[in-house]
């Protein structure tokens, strides 16, 4: 069976009745998408991208005031744009966002607190990458006794590597 | 190994061996893992890609995991499209910017991709449905990687993952399924409706739907958080054999009420596949879903299942192309497909031999 509209082979086969008369429409998947009508045999759409956001809009209410104020001062992700995008800027951001996120989490895991594997302690190496990102941390906080301290840890650390 | 070593091979996964292998084509599973000190992708510099990249291939090196790295941000569009065909790395991945890549293992069961949505998309696939396997080989790689590399997590919420809605284990279980028997009796949407009653998504070969996927779905978990991997992995094992169940029963209505039918439309598609002068993409995948059933049920019996299973992968345009060794318009690419299916199905029916 071909489609009508084009040479294709149909995969979408309707029976239409109009005033007590059957017809027949026989289309390939590309023209029934064109015409409007949906494919009996294709997965609900899985836009995973609107899902988050409607979440976002759903679950944050009346935070949405508070939460526009914040800016991640690691990445320098706004929440509007966390919003927008459904996407994170740093792993930070689920701290700096945490008000607005319980309850985006809880409607799409149906939990909030993480079961099952974690990491294992690491090689100096794994320990290395860890102060650093804590160093950057610090100074983006311009908590600067610590980020010394700091410092000197991973010089301390890279001497011995 | 180049992507034109690839043409000459598939990888393990299309074998059609281990269990359930008549319905279920694949398991996989894939774990989003970030590094702590670095923006995710979506935010990350140039500058920080490739720092993030260096950081990658130094601990695939270090780890002693015999990958062989692909710098994706160096291929054409053409060999971008040949490795979303394959499965070896994502959609997103190909048409993303900057420094990005995929770590390969010798017979495409590990990919490994980097600067994807997350930092790191360690997939690990094994033919058939050995879902248990998979997780062992994909949680040892991890833990390899995590003597290198130190992975955003916190205590309360699991691995940190640039969208939400992969946090906590990060991890996405899927088994391909082929499943023509409930597309034919027209169950297929209810099957759905019930998946998605308990929180599994359904997905076509290539994220999309319909039969244009020659009758292949995939279903994966889409809650990470709050349930452990090995709770996770469960849910599929106990699920999914209940959906080889009502597949098994539509092929055998199938076989016993229209054997008649169901051999004549095998037979005509098999045919059709083995003859043709010009063939698009679309028709090809509908015919060798019908053909793979044929040869399930020993309606066929001429053919290898791993030889159909490629050529659902290897009459792809890109693969064509890439065969071709150069690009070919549509009309180009249906005469190529015709042609390459014709000596793939008369000539000598063994897959091509695999020189590394």
């Amino acid at each position: 069976m071909t489609c009508q509209h084009c040479a294709k082979p149909a995969s979408v086969h309707l029976t239409e009745r109009r005033q007590g008369e059957r017809r027949e429409i026989h289309l390939c998947a590309a023209c029934a998408r064109k015409a409007g009508l949906a494919l009996p045999d294709s997965p609900p759409n899985l836009a995973l991208d609107a899902v988050v956001q409607d979440l976002i809009v759903a679950n944050v209410g009346e935070l949405v005031g508070e939460l526009a104020q914040i800016v991640c001062p690691g990445c320098g992700m706004k929440y509007m744009e966390f919003r927008a995008s459904g996407r994170f800027g740093c792993p930070d951001d689920y701290r700096v966002f945490a008000v607005g996120l319980h309850g985006i989490l809880t409607r799409y895991h149906g939990a909030s607190r993480h079961v099952g594997k974690s990491p294992r302690p690491r090689t100096r190496a794994g320990d290395r990458l860890r102060l650093r990102a804590q160093l950057k941390a610090a100074v983006a906080r311009e908590d600067y006794e610590e980020a010394a301290r700091l410092r000197d840890q991973l010089k301390a650390e890279e001497l011995h590597a | 190994m180049t992507l034109d070593d690839l043409t000459k091979s598939s990888g393990e996964w299309l074998k059609g061996t281990g269990p359930e292998s008549d319905i279920v084509m694949c398991s996989r599973i894939r774990l989003a893992r970030n590094l702590a000190d670095f923006p995710f992708t979506n935010r990350a510099s140039r500058a920080e890609k490739a720092e993030i990249e260096a950081h990658a291939t130094s601990a695939f090196a270090a780890a002693k995991l015999d990958l062989d790295y692909i710098d994706v941000n160096a291929l054409s569009p053409l060999d971008r499209q040949f490795l979303v065909e394959r499965q070896i790395i994502s959609r997103e991945l190909s048409s993303s910017e900057g420094p990005r890549g995929v770590a390969l293992s010798s017979h495409e069961n590990v990919a490994v991709m980097v600067n994807e949505e997350d930092h790191l998309r360690v997939q690990y696939m094994l033919s058939g449905f050995r879902l248990a396997e998979v997780w062992d080989a994909v949680n040892k790689i991890d833990d390899l990687l995590e003597e290198q590399l130190a992975f955003a997590y916190s205590p309360q919420l699991g691995y940190l993952t640039a969208c939400p809605t992969n946090v906590g284990t990060g991890i996405r279980v899927g088994v391909l399924l082929h499943l023509p028997g409930l597309v034919q009796n027209k169950q297929i949407d209810k099957v759905f409706r019930a998946l998605q009653k308990i929180n599994l998504a359904v997905r076509g070969l290539y994220g999309e739907g319909s039969q244009a996927s020659g009758d292949f779905y995939q279903i994966s978990n889409q809650q990470t958080l709050g349930k452990s991997e090995t709770e996770l992995i469960r849910i599929l094992t106990d699920v999914v054999p209940q959906v080889l169940h009502y597949e098994r029963n539509a092929r055998n209505t199938l076989l016993t009420e229209r054997r008649e039918h169901l051999h004549d439309q095998v037979s005509r598609a098999y045919g059709v596949l083995k003859t043709a002068q010009r063939i698009s993409s679309e028709e090809t995948m509908l015919l060798l879903s019908s053909v793979r059933m044929g040869i399930n049920l020993g309606l066929i019996d001429d053919l290898s299942i791993s030889v159909v299973n490629e050529l659902f992968i290897q009459t792809q345009p890109a693969f064509l192309q890439k065969l071709g060794g150069k690009e070919l318009g549509v009309e180009e690419r249906n005469i190529a497909r015709a042609t390459y299916l014709r000596t793939r199905l008369s000539n000598g029916r063994q897959a091509p031999r695999h020189e590394r």
